[in-house]
């Protein structure tokens, strides 16, 4: 707690909270890098799931390297905004529904491709894929309605 | 302004009245706007960035299958923002913010009809791992940027509304 005052009421804090542009900079960088991520989040869900049969899973590797720097365009805005007022968010039911499921989502996201890597039978590759989507799904509605359950 | 005579329109619709009435349409409909928005990102992705040789060993041709896909998402933002509009349009209407994104928006349709009618069919001869001509990988480029400032302008114009 004393950590969360400390970076709230820090330089990072104050510059959100503050300055007139900042704050709709980093949230709509925190956009981009959403739509980034959650992209090919669902387009490669969509072709586990069975979407574009003809589309190799391993030639989606470069589009990864691109959801990796829309998550940390995510993790670094995310981490800005939460500067804000990190005291009142940790406390947040939906933040902490939020990063729960981004987080259960990203590691699920290792389990379907390693799944598909190890050729796990196509239920088993399709079950993790959905709850994955979900997950991830959920990270998007509660980051949204983060602004009206507070 | 000219657009005056359309949001008062809007605002006498039963639907304004839904918008306005019921608290939890407003929020509702971001958020289906937010997973439109996503999947139609990610559709883009796909076939932008097969276009471009980012994942040039995706099948060309399955990469196609999302570009309805890219149309169905677009439909979904579309309804959505249009409740946006129905619950203020006087305010958005005058925002620039919005402006620029409606402006945006149009030119990226005009360049998806450009990759439509003068690309596509060229495009869908492409082998795995064949670079696509550069022509192509101009308008998916376009595309790209387009819907990046897009949702950029989506997302500030809260803030860039006068009235407010």
């Amino acid at each position: 707690m004393d950590f969360l005052l400390w970076y709230e009421e820090g330089p990072v804090g104050l510059f959100i909270r503050e300055s007139l542009w900042g704050y709709p900079i980093v949230l709509f960088s925190h956009a981009v890098g959403m739509a980034t991520v959650m992209g090919v989040v669902v387009a490669l869900n969509m072709r586990v799931l069975g979407f574009a049969k003809e589309l190799s899973i391993p030639a989606f590797d470069n589009l990864f390297i691109v959801a990796w720097l829309g998550f940390f365009i995510n993790l670094v805005s995310g981490l800005i905004l939460f500067a804000g007022s990190s005291s009142t968010y940790v406390f947040q039911g939906s933040f902490q529904l939020k990063i729960g499921a981004i987080l259960l989502g990203g590691t699920l996201m290792k389990f379907v491709l390693g799944a598909v890597r190890a050729n796990k039978p196509a239920y088993i590759q399709k079950l993790l894929s959905i709850v994955c989507l979900l997950c991830w799904i959920v990270g998007v509605v509660t980051g949204r309605l983060m602004a009206y359950l507070a | 302004m000219f657009w005056e005579p359309f949001a008062t329109w809007l605002e006498s619709t039963w639907f304004h009245g839904v918008m306005i009435d019921i608290y939890w349409m407003f929020p509702l409909m971001e958020t289906l706007h937010f997973l439109a928005l996503i999947w139609l990102f990610g559709a883009l992705l796909v076939v932008d960035g097969r276009v471009l040789g980012i994942v040039r060993f995706l099948n060309m041709k399955a990469c196609m299958k999302f570009i309805p896909v890219a149309m169905i998402a677009f439909s979904f933002s579309f309804l959505t923002g249009l409740a946006f509009l129905h619950a203020d349009p006087f305010n958005y209407l005058a925002n620039p913010g919005f402006q620029w994104k409606m402006a945006l928006i149009a030119i990226a349709g005009i360049n998806a009809l450009w990759f439509w009618l003068g690309e596509h069919k060229e495009l869908l001869s492409l082998a795995d791992g064949q670079q696509a001509p550069f022509r192509a990988k101009v308008i998916a480029l376009i595309s790209i940027v387009l819907w990046v400032f897009i949702i950029i302008m989506g997302r500030i114009l809260p803030y860039t509304g006068g009235a407010g």
